[in-house]
């Protein structure tokens, strides 16, 4: 066994000078990082900026150019590192020709998890009532579910998810940010998404990658503004939100004390009769990560 | 959330494969087994030499056929990412690859088990007796031309669909490949019949003919596998961004 193989004492992930990319074709460059503590860092960057290559890179699915990935102290390309991981690519991931209920079972049989595994996460992400269909006849975001359902067949200290809630209506990307914040008391969670309210909501750190190197790694309260204003545009048949609101262009602006009060402030639209079309942070500071 | 932490060496999935190949194949293993099946029943009630020398001449090209299942799973699951999410919980490119080629010959066991059982079974049951040659020839040419056919069809389609982009239809890799995988008995029996038309072929020629394509076909499978390491980079079994 190398040097480089040996179990390292520390725990979590730790990429260290890490170059990579598809082919030949370099599309991260250099980046290093240590993560020890639990909880939800969310990765963000413009598309192409490598995102999704880091996900890979850290998986194990790509091999590095330079440098190493640590998983709980063994490098990424042995077992006992991937034993440890959950990966959720940004792709479904479903076998075709399968029911619900039998692609579970398959993810079962390569993650070993058992029967009474495969039926608790049917219940947790609420997918019963389809087990029985193939997966060719559930929608976008019925497949998303089915997806995201398997990596709660087993536990492992460290996820890794792509995108998990793209394609999910906003009550199920509710309910599965809940679900991850919960996961993330004690496990490590990577977690990317375009969706900056959603950053903004279950991080605790952000790792902004931007043209394959690491531009940023803080906390995401160190880069809160000092106000927090929220902009809803309701449906042309809704009623117009109550006072307390400016217009601005098709949006109706509300400062608020922090996202914390974001649900709140639906419940209280909602209770209203106000239909939401969309409802988005004005000036999230987490944008000019993306410029 | 339950469940404890996993420890060991990724599981074998061959027998999870060759259910989804029936099931994603199935067209094709039902195709291959009722053609195979009709052909080899209906050769079998003429009797005589159309039974003993065209069945073992035939059944390789509808094996083959019968055997896409394999290579179907294959492509389905690098479009949509399941190669991708395999290779993350440590089951190497290899694998996957063996996985598939034994997927492959084992859908073509099914059809040729089939077909011939049935043949011969109709055959004995008219009262013929199996004629000596026939067994050698199924034995001889039968068998192998099928397994090394369709181990090339799977082996060169998972080559040509890691190496195109991905798509699907007739002009993909699965539309394409039962065409090519069938190329090595059509090709022995339009040498035969070339041959044969200058009056030159003889039962030891034909034998001879046959040989030389399946050592070719073997070797040139053969070399493919063993480059796996080499030409099947892992970037190219995912899924595209």
């Amino acid at each position: 066994m190398g040097t480089s193989e040996r179990p390292r004492a520390e725990g979590g992930i730790s990429c260290r000078a890490v170059s990579s990319g598809y082919l030949g074709s370099q599309v991260l460059r250099e980046i290093s990082f240590q993560i020890q503590d639990p909880a939800v860092y969310v990765v963000l960057g413009p598309n192409g900026a490598g995102k999704t290559t880091l996900f890979r890179t850290l998986a194990g699915i790509l091999r590095p150019y330079r440098g190493e990935v640590f998983i709980d102290g063994f490098r990424n390309d042995r077992q006992e590192a991937l034993d440890r991981l959950h990966y959720l690519s940004h792709m479904d991931g479903i076998p075709n020709g399968l029911r619900v209920r039998e692609a579970l079972e398959f993810y079962a049989q390569v993650e070993r998890a058992s029967p009474a595994d495969v039926d608790r996460v049917l219940d947790l992400l609420e997918i019963r009532e389809f087990a029985g269909h193939f997966l060719s006849q559930l929608s976008a975001g019925q497949r998303k579910r089915v997806s995201v359902a398997r990596v709660f067949l087993r536990e492992r200290s460290i996820y890794l998810l792509d995108e998990p809630t793209s394609n999910l209506d906003p009550k199920l990307a509710r309910e599965i940010r809940s679900l991850i914040l919960e996961l993330s008391r004690e496990k490590i969670v990577l977690y990317s998404s375009h969706n900056l309210f959603e950053a903004r909501e279950i991080g605790r750190y952000v790792l902004a990658i931007k043209g394959g190197q690491l531009a940023l790694f803080d906390r995401i309260e160190n880069l809160r503004g000092s106000r927090f204003v929220v902009g809803v545009r309701v449906l042309e048949s809704s009623p117009a939100p109550p006072e307390g609101f400016t217009r601005e262009g098709d949006y109706y602006l509300r400062e608020l004390p922090g996202p914390e009060a974001v649900p709140a402030l639906l419940y209280d639209l909602e209770s209203k009769g106000v239909k939401i079309r969309e409802l988005r942070e004005m000036n999230n500071p987490l944008e000019d990560l993306f410029t | 959330m339950n469940g404890t932490l996993v420890n060991g060496s990724p599981p074998s999935l061959l027998g999870i494969t060759i259910r989804r190949a029936a099931t994603s194949g199935r067209f094709f293993l039902v195709y291959g087994t009722v053609m195979a099946t009709l052909l080899s029943i209906a050769l079998a009630a003429t009797g005589g030499a159309a039974f003993s020398s065209a069945i073992p001449l035939l059944l390789p090209i509808f094996g083959v056929v019968g055997s896409m299942g394999g290579l179907m799973v294959f492509t389905n699951d690098r479009l949509k990412g399941v190669l991708e999410y395999l290779m993350a919980y440590g089951i190497p490119p290899r694998r996957l690859f063996l996985d598939v080629l034994e997927t492959s010959l084992l859908l073509l066991t099914i059809v040729l088990g089939i077909a011939l059982g049935a043949g011969v079974s109709f055959y004995l049951a008219r009262g013929h007796p199996l004629p000596g040659n026939f067994v050698v020839f199924v034995c001889a040419y039968t068998l192998p031309m099928s397994y090394v056919s369709s181990a090339f069809a799977a082996t060169a389609g998972m080559f040509w669909t890691t190496l195109s982009s991905p798509r699907e239809g007739m002009n993909s890799p699965i539309g394409l490949i039962p065409l090519i995988g069938v190329l090595p008995p059509v090709a022995t029996l339009m040498i035969v019949v070339l041959v044969g038309a200058t009056g030159t072929v003889t039962p030891s020629g034909f034998f001879e003919v046959a040989a030389a394509m399946m050592t070719g076909v073997a070797v040139f499978v053969v070399v493919l596998l063993s480059l796996t390491g080499r030409l099947l980079r892992r970037e190219r079994l995912l899924s595209p961004a």
